[in-house]
């Protein structure tokens, strides 16, 4: 038996004098826990040999709250709230992942208009999540440019957000059973218009950003994951795609009204920060395309198969399932005695938490600077790590 | 500008002589440029942090658009989110290392109490009060852009009125600038055009003669030797 | 393959493995000893090439003094999802690592001994994840106790 508990410290303490045969100057940096490329709170120890990297040793668990611990004491309808706080970026999803998971566990059926109220809410959170990935890449590279421009277009996402849901940001919008508000008559035309307006400035961002000359040679070759590398290290979503690996839930098996519309899942051929850039534009194009299809064709219907009141029972047993948000595939794993109406545990398979580890395999080799850009095309949302 | 810094006003042809002390004119420079610590950590730093600083809201107009990341050129402290105690002590250090005066603004739930991670968390720190000193609190969860600028607003005014040179270590009690229900960034904007308008119209004299600080000023300027 | 038909190769190649009942996945249970052979096969095995290891994580099952590892398995060649269940003692736990057969075992078994306490043989790099190092207590585990977890007012 070799169990061997280590500590932090232990790993960055220096090797006595004379251990090593020829210590050259090595030493340790930290990037974080507050640093602004992070955009929240990780930490990453470089182990450094000048200003190539020999080393990256992630450390999070610096907005850890104990979701988890948390659910157990919350019924399924209060635990949609604290899902929007894992990946806010993809609320809706979140949200979905959770209340598909129970009604699959408690044998709910929902409608068409759920169904497509759903797809087309979490398509629009997708364009707003890859639109802010792409001005904050623009900005961690040194073009803030790009951040204005993302903003200025993401803001007309927020406020139909808002018009509908009534929040910006955390939603809690999607609830086992149903959604908690039906949409506005003029919702279609306002998305219709927001399409027209998209198509144009998504071909915009293009020229702005993506044929930049400085873009390209930081992005081009830089961080290379190969698919198989991908999949070992347990990557998903759009990371897992540029490498190659068609994997998408929405196609492998689709849920809501994925089956009805005709998309294509964006891939890329080599895996480096290039592909995860394109396949991320790509993919907005993508959802543009999904939304389309589907705003026409909203049924008729309640929003809600249930009482606001009603309690909802998960029979005994172990539940999972998992849906694609906008960055990798959300496990939502319930366990019920059957007694009690909160779940017994809940546990979240966070797309983040397995991407973030990719960071150790691509950056050895590579620049401080170059960390940042593979970092930015990770599209790492803290909170979702820690949980 | 000249109404925001009490003091006497000297009309004479020609131009004025405004007679004030130095913490107002200090006061008022402070508080117009302040250079916020941007300390996101979750949700709210999207909103608070990002979205305030790009081009839709715009923090620019208020005069803190300097976003900083290293504490030692900062002075106001935006606390984004959720604080939890591995993060704790990093707080406490990146406040410190903060030169003086310093302000903090606690932004969302999440830093004011804990919000909704406040019960059954095992790792969640009930309020960034409990680790460092906080001057105003912006509730929301999280708060729109227009109640962060709120609490900005409230953050200046205090720093205006408030601390002397002489004696930083005295703080105002923390306000909480919670925005009444109904407010929009359209109210906002009337009121500050509002009060752009009045002052531009309003008797600098007369206006300064209310002043608290005109009256101190007056009655050490009546004492023959007095030592501050 | 479909569920039955994968169900039913798995107990061939392990006849231990019993079929888990109330779940919406494909599951089996196996016992501890030669879990580390038999993820091996399920992996290696080209009927089955589990490459994808989706999620790591434990349940503890208090009142029966036990923990339950679970294993999410994904193959991206066929498609196929298993859930495997792993019950192990309670009192002195102890669990084989699975870091050499998918990379992304390591950090999923560190949050699960950060976060259970279930320490892992052979584990390159045990530390704990999320929590200091000096925290006292596994938090997930139902008999935690805390005086900073505030509990919600009836
Ligand atoms: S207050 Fe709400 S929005 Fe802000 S960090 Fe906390 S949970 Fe997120």
């Amino acid at each position: 038996m070799t169990v061997r508990v280590r500590t932090l410290d232990e790993l960055l303490t220096p090797p006595a004098a004379g251990s090593s045969a020829l210590s050259t100057q090595e030493y340790f940096v930290n990037m974080g826990p507050q640093h602004p490329i992070a955009h929240g709170s990780l930490r990453l120890v470089l182990r450094l040999d000048g200003e190539t990297v020999k080393e990256v040793i992630p450390v999070p668990g610096f907005v850890h709250r104990g979701i988890e611990k948390m659910c157990e004491k919350l019924n399924p309808r209060q635990i949609i709230h604290l899902t929007d706080r894992l990946d806010y970026l993809s609320a809706v999803m979140n949200n979905w992942g959770v209340a598909k998971a129970v009604e699959k566990a408690a044998n709910i059926e929902t409608n068409g208009r759920i169904e497509t109220i759903r797809t087309l809410m979490s398509e629009l959170q997708r364009i707003q999540s890859h639109m802010l990935w792409w001005g904050v890449l623009g900005m961690d590279l040194g073009a803030y440019t790009a951040f204005l421009y993302a903003f200025r277009d993401r803001e007309i996402i927020s406020e139909l957000f808002e018009e509908t849901i009534g929040a910006r940001l955390t939603m809690n919008y999607v609830r086992p059973g149903g959604v908690m508000f039906d949409i506005l008559p003029d919702f279609q035309e306002k998305v219709k218009k927001l399409l027209k307006y998209l198509g144009p400035i998504i071909d915009e961002y293009d020229t702005l950003l993506s044929g930049n000359v400085i873009l390209q040679e930081r992005l081009r070759n830089v961080g290379v994951l190969d698919g198989k590398k991908a999949v070992a290290l347990g990557c998903t979503g759009p990371v897992l795609r540029a490498s190659g690996v068609p994997l998408d839930l929405r196609k492998l098996t689709p849920y809501g009204r994925y089956g009805d519309v005709e998309f294509n899942v964006a891939v890329g051929s080599k895996g480096d920060c290039w592909d995860r850039y394109y396949t991320r534009m790509e993919e907005i194009r993508q959802s543009m395309r999904i939304i389309e299809q589907l705003i026409d064709s909203i049924p008729e219907g309640p929003v809600n198969v249930l009482r606001a009141s009603a309690r909802i029972s998960i029979p005994e047993g172990t539940y999972y399932d998992q849906i694609e948000t906008a960055r990798g595939v959300l496990g939502v794993m319930l366990v019920s005695d059957g007694k009690s109406p909160s779940p017994y545990r809940v546990h979240f398979r966070s797309p983040n938490f397995n991407n973030l580890w990719a960071v150790t395999a691509l950056a050895p080799g590579w620049r401080i600077a170059d960390i940042i850009t593979i970092q930015s095309s990770l599209d790492l949302v803290i909170p979702d790590i820690d949980r | 500008m000249v109404d925001n810094i009490p003091g006497i006003v000297e009309n004479f042809p020609g131009g004025s002589i405004l007679v004030t002390t130095i913490d107002s004119i200090i006061n008022a420079s402070r508080a117009n440029s302040l250079w916020p610590l941007g300390f996101g950590t979750k949700c709210c730093a999207i909103e608070m942090l990002m979205a305030t600083g790009a081009s839709h809201q715009d923090i620019s107009r208020f005069g803190a658009e300097v976003v900083r990341g290293s504490t030692r050129q900062a002075d106001l402290m935006i606390v984004a989110g959720a604080i939890v105690r591995k993060m704790a002590p990093r707080v406490r250090l990146l406040y410190e290392q903060m030169a003086e005066p310093r302000y903090v603004i606690a932004t969302g739930a999440c830093s004011i109490c804990g919000g909704p991670f406040q019960y059954n968390s095992y790792h969640i720190v009930h309020g960034v009060d409990e680790i460092i000193p906080v001057d105003v609190y912006v509730p929301g969860c999280p708060p729109r852009p227009e109640a962060f600028f709120w609490g900005l607003l409230a953050l200046q005014r205090l720093i205006k009125e408030g601390e002397s040179i002489r004696r930083p270590d005295i703080r105002r009690k923390p306000v909480m600038a919670s925005l009444p229900q109904g407010i929009t960034m359209d109210d906002i904007q009337g009121e500050m055009r509002r009060l752009l308008e009045e002052q531009n119209v309003v008797n600098v004299a007369e206006s300064a003669e209310n002043k608290i600080w005109t009256k101190r000023l007056k009655e050490w300027m009546r004492k023959p030797s007095s030592k501050p | 393959m479909d569920a039955q038909a994968l169900l039913q190769a798995i107990t061939g190649v392990n006849p231990a493995a019993q079929e888990r009942p109330n779940t919406n996945v494909p599951a089996v249970q196996v016992p501890v000893a030669g879990l580390h052979a038999f993820l091996q096969v399920l992996r290696d095995d080209p009927r089955f090439s589990f490459d994808f290891l989706l999620d790591h994580t434990a349940i503890d099952w208090m009142a029966d003094g036990k923990f339950e590892l679970v294993y999410q398995l994904f193959s991206t060649l066929h498609g196929h999802t298993l859930m495997v269940g792993v019950l192990i003692e309670r009192e002195q736990p102890l669990a084989p690592t699975v870091s050499d057969l998918w990379p992304i075992a390591e950090w999923q078994e560190r949050e699960v001994y950060d976060l259970f306490g279930i320490p892992y043989d052979d584990h390159p790099d045990l530390r704990r994840l999320f929590l200091e190092d000096d925290w006292t207590g596994y938090p997930l585990r139902k008999d935690y106790q805390d005086k900073n977890m505030l509990q919600r007012p009836q």
